[in-house]
């Protein structure tokens, strides 16, 4: 019974956080449409929910690979699972807060890392494969965005720069919506997956499904699906601005130049089995594109202030997972913990959303 | 050592070499795109016909080359 009902728990919190993974990352497929305006705010979003929905179908293949190679499957417990997946969603919250584009992929596996170590020792941890797999690919994934962005927006101004703008604003609209409809199908099928895994692991460690036989559930990827594109439809405005209009104002062929350089780098990474967060890919794209045309045109605080929020993921996902699996803890190790902070989770995002509604009305 | 340790060279360098080649080749094609489709339209208000038709075919071809860009990728995220 009580390992019911954890099941439970974990799954309604995995699709949470594949929720706040749709909001947050809504700005890395729509920020540049809706900036330069070549869709209206609600309709990029839809678009992009629509792609994000279609991607979750495209590919199961990567869903159990979430953390493997960084933490040991094997002391992986359910409430590890649930403490790790709360750290990830506060953070993701916080970010949203601040209106800063972090990456959501980071925030899990730095929540899953410090719960583990509360729970199990740094055993737990493979810091080869937490170096290998997610910070040196966190270093090169921005750095390699910036040049190829860069130089993409260099060689468009070359050929097409003295056309008459008109023609050029309008094709660069339209080419953007392909290059973000790339990005929004990435997007769904690499961010998806994740909950998918998460919720399959679930499943296989409480019986449900045989570990040799592993396989994800038709149930999981719909739900899965509609949870982040929900989120996506839901849209994050707040990241949305930052990085529509507070890196760099763009125009039509920047956004286009960032969005193209961000989904080739993407596919490329993730075809040849390096893994690199959508997030960073993007934003080093849009700052490229800025900085190609004139370096004073980026704003470098902002662009550092982003940064700071992505050296800060993992080590601040982890300290929210490690606390939350510390305060499951002191209620033993049945379903009473998760309970109990599922409970105080779903009190503080009322009162939250319910401040928020009051200051809505008072404004 | 250790940078041999942690970075997969062998991947790494694939990575960098498609994105350059993928991230400024497409736009550079699409570029093409968008001057072939400006200077068609041109010229056919200039009456230079021969004109209208070699820019409305740059256009076309480097239009058909990015939608042929886009199924690729497409096709890749299939394959993982």
């Amino acid at each position: 019974m009580s390992a019911d009902v954890i099941l439970v728990i974990v799954v309604v919190t995995a699709l949470a956080f594949d929720f706040t993974n749709g909001f947050h990352d809504t700005a890395n497929v729509v920020a540049t449409v809706i900036s330069t305006r070549a869709l209206p705010p609600r309709l990029a979003v839809t678009f992009a929910a629509i792609l994000n929905f279609a991607g979750a179908f495209i590919s199961l293949k990567v869903a159990a690979t979430i953390a493997n190679g960084i933490v040991n499957a094997t002391q992986i417990t359910m409430t590890i699972v649930f403490a790790g997946l709360v750290g990830a969603i506060a953070w993701n919250l916080a970010t949203w807060y601040y209106g800063l584009p972090s990456s959501s992929s980071h925030a899990l596996i730095g929540g899953l890392v410090g719960s583990a170590v509360v729970a199990e020792g740094f055993s737990a941890i493979d810091g080869h494969g937490l170096l290998s797999k997610v910070i040196v690919p966190a270093l090169i994934a921005p750095v390699l965005a910036f040049v190829v962005a860069g130089s993409a927006i260099l060689v468009t101004y070359r050929i097409a720069g003295r056309v008459r703008p008109g023609p050029v604003t309008r094709g660069y609209k339209l080419g953007q919506l392909a290059s973000g409809g790339l990005l929004a199908l990435s997007h769904g099928t690499n961010d998806a997956q994740k909950t998918m895994g998460i919720i399959t692991l679930a499943l296989v460690a409480h019986g449900n499904i045989s570990a040799t036989d592993f396989h994800v559930p038709d149930w999981v990827v719909v739900a899965s699906a509609s949870a982040i594109a929900l989120g996506t439809y839901s849209g994050g405005w707040r990241i949305i601005r930052t990085m529509g209009s507070r890196i760099i104002k763009m125009d039509a062929a920047q956004g286009f130049s960032a969005q193209s350089a961000g989904a080739t780098v993407i596919l490329a990474a993730s075809h040849f089995g390096y893994p690199l967060s959508t997030t960073h890919v993007i934003n080093g794209g849009i700052m490229g594109a800025g900085a190609a045309k004139r370096l004073s045109a980026v704003r470098w605080g902002v662009a550092g202030s982003i940064v700071t929020a992505w050296v800060l993921t993992l080590p601040a996902a982890a300290i929210g997972g490690g606390l939350v699996y510390g305060v499951t803890r002191i209620f033993g190790t049945g379903a009473t913990g998760p309970v109990v902070v599922s409970a105080l989770i779903l009190l503080a995002i009322t009162a939250l959303f319910t401040t928020r509604a009051r200051q809505a009305v008072a404004a | 050592m250790i940078a041999t340790a942690l970075i997969d060279w062998g991947a790494l360098g694939k990575v960098v070499l498609y994105s350059l080649i993928g991230g400024i080749g497409v736009p550079a094609i699409y570029a093409f795109v968008v001057l072939g489709a400006s200077r068609s339209s041109e010229a056919r208000r200039e009456h230079q016909t021969a004109g209208a038709y070699g820019y409305m075919l740059l256009s076309v071809v480097g239009g058909l080359t990015c939608l042929a860009a886009i199924a690729y990728g497409i096709w890749l995220m299939t394959q993982k």
